[in-house]
């Protein structure tokens, strides 16, 4: 293959407690794909975003970022976590969780500058929240609290996004801004890769996809790897889905 | 005032500012009891350190107490990461073991040095003024002034420096993990402040007393703010407020310092718990209240826009249709009324051109959940505030 290789996860195994949940993965990601990593509840999706961005500590296995590890390379690398996974009764505002992005290339005790916060809002202007830059958070709605997420890691420009379920729980609104957001950064050769629940749109939003259950099963272009075997021997069950070409 | 009034009143203050700035942090990471963790097992670390030094106010004795206060908090996630208990039941077996040793070393070994389960509990900040710091023979204050203003200082330039990193792996973890802040490092960080502090203000106002101060003022705060700034501000603001205040109330009944404090950090979170502006529980019944109205009101408004019917529109089988009683009925028609959005004319309501749009936009809301059209509305109506 001509592409660079954007990520290359080799070996990998994670464990909860002794229970692997992730079982020798070896997985290439090219430069410039808009991946969807899918599978089942509890086949390690999540996990396998955390173990690359060294949030989990793998038991086995090693992972690089354009072929350094990944603590060399935090600057290429921006991550937008489950929108479950914070208190958003935390006081704070819309535009001081984007800004939260520039902390990354500031590094330790320096604070943002007037540039990191014309960063933030033009990252707020982005996703269309910047009318909200001063609400606490909580009084957001499940989709603008998505969206300032997807803003915090735009602010961090990156080379590779990772993002965990961006469209749970979203309104159409905000699932048409962010996969727009998502096509214009592929578009700037920009790596996405988003662990992705509704099978239904993975033909239409992503040009790359992994199946993934504990172990990997498939990985590739949607167009050659999106069929009824692969789902199936990912999900159990014989799944069909119609791709419309 | 004599001086030692005025002493006591500055350790007390300087004290509740230490607590309230790690309390903060405790409170939003949802880890408020850990504090009283650390408070009672630092005992044993506190006796021991005696033993060592032979002096209660011995920075190594600081240093080894605040230690324990860190085993504490490994012990707590230790035993926690097993799965086989939560982590309150982790915490609930962790710090009686180690304050119970630390009773019986007590009672073994210091029966003779000021050093009783009583103080531990209490502490005792009335006698704080005696114990003078001298150096090259000048009497320079009191000791108990100097400890927590040097851990004060410590604190605050620490909270200053590493501000951006308290905040982003308190908010989330995950983020800070990947920025490369890791919060482990950050998490320690502040446990260790927590245990200094504790450790220092234990000999003046004494276990349970710490553990107020450092939840009380920030738990009060929070119902206050949305600004973790202020956040921060407003729980040293209540923190010196009841040192002084409880000081005073101590003066007029006799009675303990400690004690007293507690008792006012207690009546201020209560007095803002019903009356917090927003989220204290008189705003919240009287915001219910409210909606329960402004639900009345759009279906009143809805139904109006569905019949054009006279019949329908008649103020009396308003009433019948809607099924309402009576009393509602009136308060709806009046709030109504008082917004310009319906008119009644010979008994037949009917709608205004305002109350029309209002009643399109707020369906067009509620089917759609689309935010950007209804903006100006929030303003005037709870219901459509998240």
């Amino acid at each position: 293959m001509d592409k660079n290789i954007a990520v290359k996860v080799d070996d990998l195994t994670v464990a909860y407690n002794y229970k692997p949940v992730l079982w020798d993965i070896d997985l290439e990601i090219p430069e410039g794909v808009l991946m969807a990593i899918v599978g089942p509840n509890g086949a390690g999706k999540s996990t396998l975003i955390k173990a690359i961005l060294g949030i989990l500590k793998p038991i086995a296995g090693s992972v690089s970022i354009y072929g350094k590890p990944y603590k060399k390379q935090l600057q290429l690398v921006a991550y937008v976590p489950q929108k479950g996974s914070v208190d958003w009764d935390f006081p704070t505002t819309a535009l001081d969780v984007v800004m939260m992005g520039t902390y990354g290339s500031l590094g330790w005790i320096k604070r943002p500058r007037q540039k990191d916060k014309k960063a933030a809002l033009e990252a707020l202007e982005k996703v269309g929240m910047l009318a909200f830059k001063g609400r606490q958070i909580s009084q957001l709605s499940g989709g603008q609290q998505q969206r300032i997420f997807l803003a915090r890691a735009l602010v961090q420009n990156a080379s590779i996004y990772f993002m965990d379920e961006p469209f749970q729980g979203v309104d159409a609104t905000t699932e048409i801004t962010i996969i727009n957001i998502l096509k214009e950064l592929r578009k700037a050769g920009k790596t996405v890769i988003v662990v992705h629940h509704d099978l239904q749109t993975v033909p239409e939003y992503f040009d790359w996809v992994t199946f993934l259950n504990v172990k990997k099963i498939a990985t590739g272009p949607v167009k050659d790897i999106f069929n009824d075997d692969n789902l199936t021997k990912t999900y159990g069950i014989n799944y069909k889905v119609s791709i419309q070409e | 005032m004599n001086n030692a009034q005025i002493e006591i009143q500055i350790i007390a203050s300087l004290v509740s500012i230490a607590c309230a700035i790690p309390g903060t942090f405790l409170v939003l990471r949802k880890m408020a009891m850990i504090s009283d963790a650390i408070s009672h097992s630092i005992l044993p670390g506190i006796v021991i350190g005696f033993f060592l030094t032979q002096d209660l106010n011995s920075p190594i004795l600081i240093l080894f107490a605040a230690f324990t206060g860190i085993i504490t908090v490994v012990l707590v996630e230790y035993i926690q990461k097993t799965g086989l208990v939560k982590e309150d039941t982790a915490i609930g077996l962790v710090f009686p073991a180690l304050f119970s040793i630390g009773v019986i070393l007590i009672a073994k070994n210091a029966n003779d040095v000021h050093l009783d389960v009583d103080a531990v509990l209490l502490g005792e900040l009335a006698f704080a003024p005696f114990d003078r710091l001298l150096i090259l023979g000048t009497d320079v204050g009191p000791k108990a002034l100097w400890i927590i203003g040097v851990i004060l200082f410590i604190t605050i330039t620490l909270l200053i420096a590493f501000f951006k990193e308290l905040k982003v792996s308190t908010f989330d973890a995950g983020l800070a993990a990947s920025l490369g802040f890791s919060p482990a490092i950050i998490h320690y960080g502040l446990m260790s402040v927590a245990s200094v502090t504790t450790v220092g203000a234990f000999d003046a106002v004494g276990a349970i007393l710490v553990v107020a101060l450092m939840i009380a003022p920030a738990a009060t705060a929070y119902l206050l703010t949305t600004d973790l700034k202020k956040m921060l501000a407003l729980a040293i603001g209540f923190g010196v407020l009841s040192a002084i205040s409880g000081y005073w109330f101590a003066h007029w009944l006799d009675a303990s310092i400690a004690g007293s404090i507690t008792t006012m950090l207690g009546l201020i979170f209560l007095f803002v718990y019903l009356f917090a502006p927003s989220k204290g529980v008189i705003a919240v019944l009287y915001r219910e209240k409210q909606q329960r109205a402004e639900v009345s009101l759009l279906t009143f408004l809805l139904h109006l826009k569905n019949h054009t019917e006279l019949e329908e529109r008649h103020v009396n089988h308003l009433r019948e249709h809607i099924n309402w009683q009576r009393v509602r009925a009136k308060a709806v028609l009046e709030l109504a009324l008082k917004n310009n959005m319906i008119v009644v004319d010979k008994n037949i309501v009917s709608l205004t051109k305002k109350g029309d749009t209002f009643t399109s936009k707020a369906i067009d809301y509620i089917i759609t959940n689309r935010d950007a059209q209804i903006e100006d509305m929030k303003d005037d109506f709870f219901l459509f505030r998240g």
